[in-house]
């Protein structure tokens, strides 16, 4: 999937999830390729379990817009985040998904996210670099190399191996 | 000087973040506060960073004790900053209006959002430009600085020190929740290249006996340091060139006041700056500041595609108002439209600098959500 000159992708999820920081680490990583690139989010006020999304517009021009208005592509890792926002994802947009935890009624691809996190790292909390791995892989919104820089500068010290590990097995799923 | 962020280069960080680091770029080593959503991302910053520049970093007990202590702290030579919320604000009134009296450089950070009270805090708003412009009390004047991204954010808050400095005045910088938590790719300069401005310190003895007085004729008194060998007094009680109060003579108190007035009246050249987007030719005029402004870009850009001439002032400055520009505008468009997110600020000074020429529509919106580019799209088109 290209893109030409601007790309809207929403994280959706729950808290607890990673959502927030997915977004941050692939806002960072358009930023590392000199793209202009915006970086919101919106959840509710509880710490876990609550709705969470990140919102991130990447673009080649200036970005005048503040959040995603019409998603290219949504990445769902919860039904309660999926529920939440599936009106603002594009009718010909991207739909990704945890297809373990996720039911979406349209059109859409992804993976066992949080199983394959569960799998390769042993923590669940990695679903989130699994995810945006798969996403980078399917779309190639940014580099494979400018998301790990990106991981690399914004996971807490001593993470960083297990982060980029969970990030690798999404992108090689997205290469199927 | 090693900073404890990165230099000459970009990075992707929030709004509160890219205040906290051009701050300290711009030499800011005080920094007191007292945490509030959606500012407080711009304490923990300076919590983190001040250790590690030799500053000072310290939470008061509320926020007329912050500002009174960035006072203290800029008299006692430092650069200082403070940052707050819309009740924090209110709350720092009465000592911004000393900071004025006392022409003390600070810098007050204003992230506004829902009001009044408490109201919404998590969400955004443009409520408090009145309140930062006239929400102390007696005449007078200040500057206040508006961002719509992240970098401005970053670039406004060093030219909001060098401003406090050069017109010895406090200066807010008056952004809004959505800017200080978005995050955006922020270029942070090399600090040598960097325009730094320091207060004029008085040359000689002769001139520190009047630290209020206009002894170089461009109407900025040199501002001694306390503790630097010189007695001056420092006092928010109507003051002669001395320092000493003069509260019931009528002379000294107008001199006074029309001269920390004129000395960004009259400089406005120097300190008032905007930008303009397809204005030249236009016959209806969009006037927009801070997160508003870049719906208003949208909107002139999708307009135009649709044959409708307009454009967009975007004010970087709300105070001091140049009232001649958009009485210039005034007589080039047929109708000026104001979106902001309140139910009409800065609408009102439009409409003062219009004076008639043109029609001025206030797009109101307030509870939380910014205008989107059709809101101020569609009620464009119901006027033509």
């Amino acid at each position: 999937m290209g893109w030409v000159m601007k790309m809207q992708i929403r994280f959706a999820g729950i808290g607890g999830q990673g959502v927030i920081l997915a977004g941050v680490i692939l806002g960072e990583a358009a930023a590392i390729e000199g793209l202009n690139v915006l970086q919101t989010q919106d959840y509710g006020s509880a710490s876990r379990g609550g709705h969470s999304i990140a919102d991130v517009i990447i673009s080649k021009e200036p970005i005048y817009d503040f959040m995603v208005t019409k998603a290219d592509v949504l990445v769902a890792l919860a039904q309660l985040g999926y529920d939440s926002t599936k009106e603002e994802l594009k009718e010909d947009g991207l739909l990704i998904v945890d297809t373990d935890l996720v039911k979406p009624d349209r059109e859409h691809i992804g993976a066992p996210f949080t199983r394959l996190a569960e799998e390769s790292t042993g923590l669940a909390l990695t679903v989130n670099m699994v995810a945006l791995g798969y996403l980078i892989a399917k779309t190639g919104v940014v580099r494979k190399e400018s998301a790990e820089e990106a991981i690399k500068r914004r996971v807490p010290k001593g993470t960083e191996e297990i982060n980029i590990k969970a990030f690798r097995v999404g992108y090689k799923e997205g290469l199927r | 000087m090693k900073y404890p962020f990165p230099v000459g280069r970009s990075d992707f960080i929030q709004g509160d973040e890219a205040i906290a680091r051009a701050a300290i770029l711009a030499g800011c080593r005080f920094y007191a506060g007292y945490p509030i959503t959606p500012a407080s991302e711009i304490f923990e910053a300076m919590a983190l960073y001040m250790p590690l520049v030799d500053g000072v970093s310290i939470q008061m007990e509320d926020e007329i004790g912050s500002i009174a202590t960035i006072i203290g702290a800029s008299w006692a030579g430092a650069k200082a900053m403070t940052a707050t919320s819309g009740p924090g604000f209110s709350l720092m009134q009465e000592n911004l209006g000393y900071a004025v009296m006392t022409e003390t450089p600070i810098v007050v950070v204003d992230v506004q959002r829902g009001g009044p009270s408490t109201g919404q805090p998590t969400l955004g708003a443009q409520g408090d430009v009145m309140q930062s412009i006239w929400g102390t009390h007696g005449d007078h004047s200040l500057i206040v600085l508006t961002p719509a991204t992240v970098q401005e954010a970053f670039d406004m808050t060093i030219k909001a020190f060098n401003l406090a400095e050069k017109y010895r005045t406090p200066v807010v910088l008056l952004t809004d929740a959505e800017i200080a938590h978005m995050r955006e790719r922020v270029y942070t300069p090399n600090p040598e290249d960097i325009e730094i401005i320091y207060r004029k310190l008085p040359a000689n003895k002769e001139e520190a006996r009047y630290p209020f007085g206009d002894i170089h004729g461009d109407m900025i008194p040199p501002m001694p340091v306390f503790g630097k060998g010189y007695r001056t007094y420092v006092t928010g009680l109507t003051h002669d060139e001395k320092g000493r109060p003069k509260t019931v003579d009528a002379e000294v108190h107008e001199r006074l006041i029309r001269r920390i007035i004129d000395k960004l009246e009259k400089n406005k050249e120097d300190i008032v700056t905007y930008e303009t987007f397809d204005l030249e030719d236009a016959e209806i005029a969009i006037i927009s500041y801070g997160i508003v402004a870049r719906s208003a870009i949208r909107a002139v850009r999708l307009l135009r595609r649709e044959g409708i001439k307009a454009g967009l002032l975007k004010l970087n400055t709300i105070w001091p108002f140049d009232f001649d520009m958009i009485g210039n505008i005034a007589e080039q468009v047929r109708k000026i439209y104001v979106p902001e997110m309140n139910l009409g600020q800065l609408y009102h000074l439009v409409r003062e600098g219009a004076d008639g020429k043109a029609e001025v529509e206030l797009i109101p919106k307030i509870g939380g959500e910014i205008h989107t580019p059709m809101d101020i799209i569609e009620r464009i088109k119901r006027g033509v």
